[in-house]
């Protein structure tokens, strides 16, 4: 069982709007299938779900993007923020997507901490994916994904 | 009134003193913790009113944070502030003595809702 992509697709804007308020819109983006993220520099972060249903929900960011977003979360200007910070709101960015894709799917479960890395995701080769979403936010972009196991 | 925030993420902990502040509750004494173990530590030294909890923490959980105080006779009010918000969640959360579970993301309105029902 997988999720729907027109659920992950709400999710992920619903946390983007409680995050960064009126804003501009998402926007989607056409990728062949099996592209890698091809941001310049890019963050990435992920968390697993194990029980009921097991995937791994990851995020992946233009760094532009990932600065934006952690400068609305600290309410600070987007030169202020750290490596740190964006590591924190990253993080917390795909906590609250995995949460919510989690509570759509059957359970028990339980959702692990987040990991984080600068740079794109590397996932492991004992899973699929079984969902993609390539977005636009302002011009750059950013990329929902989730993988079962194979 | 005495907040405790409890959550690993700085980042969260801000939001949710902002939110606080946008739904009418700027006016609380706020103290921070950054997992299950220090909100439990604190709750004995800083005696808060309320705990806003994350659940995912490292060293320890919000629902094992919550189980400790309840364990120890402690009846603060104690609220979830978690990105899982299905109906098992929330289950849980009321069988283990919770007043209430806000689910991320949330809004100032869900803020004054929960925060209405313990004040």
């Amino acid at each position: 069982m997988t999720p729907e992509l027109d659920d992950v697709l709400a999710v992920t804007e619903d946390v983007w709007t409680a995050l960064l308020g009126e804003t501009a819109p998402l926007v989607p983006r056409g990728v062949p299938a099996g592209t890698p993220f091809d941001a310049t520099g890019a963050w990435s972060a992920a968390t697993t779900v194990s029980g009921g249903w097991p995937g791994v929900v990851t995020v992946e960011l233009d760094e532009t993007v990932a600065r934006q977003l952690t400068a609305r979360m600290l309410d600070l200007p987007a030169d202020a923020t750290g490596d740190g910070d964006i590591a924190d709101a990253v993080g917390e960015l795909v906590n609250m997507v995995g949460g919510n894709i989690k509570s759509l799917m059957p359970g028990p479960s339980v959702l692990s901490l987040p990991s984080v890395a600068a740079g794109r995701a590397a996932f492991a080769s004992d899973v699929v994916e079984a969902c993609r979403l390539d977005l636009l936010w302002q011009g750059a972009p950013l990329r929902v994904s989730v993988h079962v196991p194979a | 009134m005495k907040i405790l925030i409890a959550d690993d993420s700085r980042v969260m902990r801000q939001i949710v003193i902002r939110t606080l502040r946008q739904a009418g509750h700027g006016g609380h004494e706020i103290v921070e913790a950054e997992n299950g173990r220090e909100a439990l530590e604190l709750v004995h030294t800083e005696a808060p009113d309320l705990v806003l909890s994350d659940w995912n923490m490292p060293e320890m959980n919000g629902i094992d944070c919550l189980a400790a105080l309840r364990a120890a006779g402690s009846t603060v009010a104690f609220g979830f502030v978690t990105s899982e918000g299905s109906d098992e969640m929330r289950q849980r959360a009321d069988a283990a003595g919770a007043a209430f579970l806000i689910a991320k993301p949330f809004t100032p309105e869900a803020f004054d809702d929960a925060l209405r029902s313990v004040l």
